[in-house]
C-alpha cells in the first residue's frame, strides 16, 4: 500500500466519496434525529407512572402498551442493524410497497436509533432528581405536565453526550446498511474498490473519510456541550458564576 | 370542622412501621410544629397529607374531603402546598417561570396574570430582583424563600414544610423562619416540621412531639417547652438545645 495510490484513488473517484459522504450523512443525521424524536416518546411514555386514582382501563392499557414497546427496543438492540435492514426492506418491498431503497435506509436507522435512545431517554430521566418530581406534583401538575415542563428538559440536558454519541455510532453503523444498496460511503468504497482493484488503498480511504466525519462531529459536540454549561441554565451547581458573585458583591456593598 | 383531621393513620414501608397510630386535628388559621428524633416519622406523616405517600389504615380528612377518596388528586394539591428540606426548585428554569408554571398550567391563568402574581410573592419574600436567576446561581436561604413563592402563587389554604431550614447554612437561617413567621401572622394554616426549637416557640399554636411513629406529647409550645410531662420529650428537648 501507498500514500500516493490513495491520493491516485481520491482524485480520480472523489466524485463517488462524496456522494457517499453526503448519502451517509443524510442518512446518519435523519437516523438520530428521528430516532430522537421515537425514543422521547417511548422513553418518556415508559417513565411515566400512574397515579393510585387512575382508572383501571387505563392501568392495563398503559401496562400493555409499555410491554410492547420493551419488546421493540429488546428486538432492535438484540439484533444485528444489517439484519434489520433486509428484513425490513424486503418484508415492505414484497408485501406492501415497493419503496425506495433510500427511504428504506431511513426508516431502519431511524427504528433502531430509537430503540437505543429509548434507553438513553429513559436512564436521563432517572438521573432527575426525584425531588423535581414531587415539587411539580405537590403543585397539582399532572403526570404529563411534570413530565413536559420539568422531568423532560433536564434528562435531555443530562442523556445530551450520550445522545451526540448515537450520531456518531450512526455515521459507522449505517455502513451495513450497503446491504440495501444506498450510495452511502462503505457502498461507494465498494465499487470504487471493485473498480481500482486496489482494496487496501481505497478501504484505507475510506476508514480515514469516516475518522474525519467521526471526530469532528464529537469535536463539534464536545463544543456545544460546553457553550451548554457556560449558558445560565447551567444545571450542574456552581457557586463561582456570574449571578452568584454578583450576589456577593452587592452584599458587600 | 377542623381544616385538617387525621384520624389512627398507620403507614409501614416492607413491614417497617413508620407511623402506628397517629390522630390529631389542625384548626383553620393554626400553626402546628411538629418535633422529634430523626426516623420519628414527621416526613413520612406530612407527605402522606399531600398524598405523596399512601396511608395503609385510618383516615385523612382536609378541608372536609376524604383524601384517601379523592377523584382528582390534582384539583386537592393546588389547595395544599408543601415546600421541601431540598427546596426542589426547578432547575431548568429561572426563579420566574419556576413561580409561573403551575399557575398556567393548573390555575390556567394567563401569563400576564400568573407574572404579576409571581412578582407580587417574590417581592413578599425579597427576591423580586432576581427573577431572571437560575436556581443554581441562588443561595439556599434565597432559593427556600423562592421555593415558598412558588408555593404561594398557588394561593393555598394550607402550607406543609418538611425542614424547610434544615439544609441551609446557620446565616440563611433566619431569612427562612422570617418569611414562614409573617405567613404565621397573617393566619397561614401551617404544618411544619423543625428542629429550630426557639421558632418553633415563637411561631406555633401548638406542638407535637412524635416518637418511633406516635404521639407521644401534644400541647401549646409553653406545655411541650416548660413543662414537658413525658420523660421521652425532656430527654429529646434536653439533647436539642444543648
Ligand atoms: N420510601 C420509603 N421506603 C422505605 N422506608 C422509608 C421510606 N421513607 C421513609 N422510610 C423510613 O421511615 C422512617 C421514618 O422516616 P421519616 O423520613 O418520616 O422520618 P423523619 O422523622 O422525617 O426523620 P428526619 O428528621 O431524619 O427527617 C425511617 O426509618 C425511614 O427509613
Ligand atoms: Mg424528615
Amino acid at each position: 500500500m501507498s500514500l500516493e495510490n490513495c491520493f491516485r484513488i481520491l482524485a480520480k473517484y472523489y466524485p463517488s466519496f462524496l456522494l457517499g459522504i453526503r448519502t451517509t450523512l443524510i442518512v446518519s443525521l435523519s437516523g438520530t434525529l428521528i430516532g430522537l424524536v421515537i425514543g422521547l416518546l417511548v422513553g418518556g411514555f415508559r417513565a411515566v407512572r400512574l397515579d393510585k386514582t387512575a382508572p383501571k382501563e387505563t392501568r392495563y392499557l398503559k401496562n400493555a402498551i409499555d410491554i410492547s414497546l420493551k419488546i421493540y427496543i429488546e428486538f432492535f438492540r438484540g439484533t444485528p442493524m444489517m439484519v434489520q435492514a433486509v428484513f425490513i426492506y424486503y418484508m415492505v418491498y414484497t408485501n406492501i410497497v415497493h419503496w425506495d431503497k433510500m427511504i428504506a435506509a431511513v426508516v431502519v436507522i431511524s427504528i433502531n436509533t430509537g430503540a437505543y435512545m429509548s434507553e438513553i431517554i429513559r436512564s436521563g430521566i432517572q438521573s432527575v432528581d426525584p425531588g423535581q418530581n414531587e415539587a411539580a406534583r405537590s403543585l397539582g401538575m399532572s403526570s404529563m405536565q411534570t413530565m413536559m415542563d420539568v422531568i423532560l428538559p433536564q434528562a435531555i440536558r443530562n442523556a445530551f453526550p450520550a445522545i451526540c454519541n448515537e450520531f456518531i455510532v450512526n455515521i459507522k453503523d449505517s455502513s451495513v446498511l450497503m446491504i440495501i444498496s444506498i450510495t452511502e460511503l462503505m457502498f461507494q468504497s465498494n465499487s470504487v474498490a471493485g473498480t481500482t482493484y486496489r482494496f487496501t488503498e481505497t478501504y484505507f480511504v475510506t476508514a480515514m473519510i469516516y475518522l474525519l466525519m467521526t471526530s469532528m462531529s464529537s469535536f463539534l459536540f464536545h463544543h456545544i456541550e460546553l457553550r451548554m454549561n457556560h449558558t445560565k441554565t447551567s444545571f450542574p451547581q456552581s457557586d463561582t458564576n456570574f449571578y452568584s458573585m454578583k450576589i456577593a458583591k452587592e452584599k458587600t456593598q | 370542622m377542623s381544616v385538617i383531621e387525621i384520624k389512627n393513620v398507620k403507614k409501614s414501608f416492607e413491614g417497617n412501621v413508620v407511623l402506628s397510630d397517629i390522630s390529631f386535628n389542625v384548626e383553620k388559621g393554626e400553626v402546628v410544629c411538629l418535633i422529634g428524633a430523626s426516623g420519628s416519622g414527621k416526613s413520612t406523616l406530612l407527605r402522606c397529607i399531600n398524598l405523596l405517600e399512601d396511608i395503609d389504615e385510618g383516615q385523612i380528612t382536609v378541608l372536609g374531603q376524604d383524601i384517601g377518596k379523592l377523584h382528582n388528586i390534582n384539583e386537592y394539591r393546588k389547595k395544599v402546598g408543601m415546600v421541601f428540606q431540598q427546596f426542589n426548585l426547578f432547575n431548568n428554569m429561572n426563579v420566574l417561570d419556576n413561580c409561573m408554571l403551575a399557575q398556567t398550567r393548573v390555575l390556567k391563568k394567563s401569563k400576564e396574570e400568573a407574572r404579576k402574581e409571581a412578582i407580587r410573592q417574590l417581592e413578599k419574600v425579597g427576591l423580586s430582583d432576581f427573577i431572571n436567576a437560575y436556581p443554581a446561581t441562588l443561595s439556599g436561604g434565597q432559593k427556600q424563600r423562592v421555593a415558598i413563592a412558588r408555593a404561594l402563587c398557588m394561593d393555598p389554604e394550607i402550607l406543609l414544610f418538611d425542614e424547610p431550614t434544615s439544609a441551609l447554612d446557620p446565616e440563611m437561617v433566619g431569612e427562612v423562619l422570617n418569611v414562614i413567621r409573617e405567613l404565621a401572622e397573617e393566619d397561614m394554616t401551617m404544618i411544619i416540621v423543625t428542629h429550630e426549637m426557639k421558632f418553633a416557640a415563637d411561631v406555633s399554636d401548638k406542638v407535637i412531639f412524635m416518637d418511633d411513629g406516635i404521639i407521644l406529647e401534644e400541647g401549646t409550645p409553653f406545655e411541650i417547652f416548660n413543662h414537658p410531662k413525658n420523660e421521652r420529650t425532656r430527654q429529646f428537648l434536653a439533647r436539642i438545645i444543648s
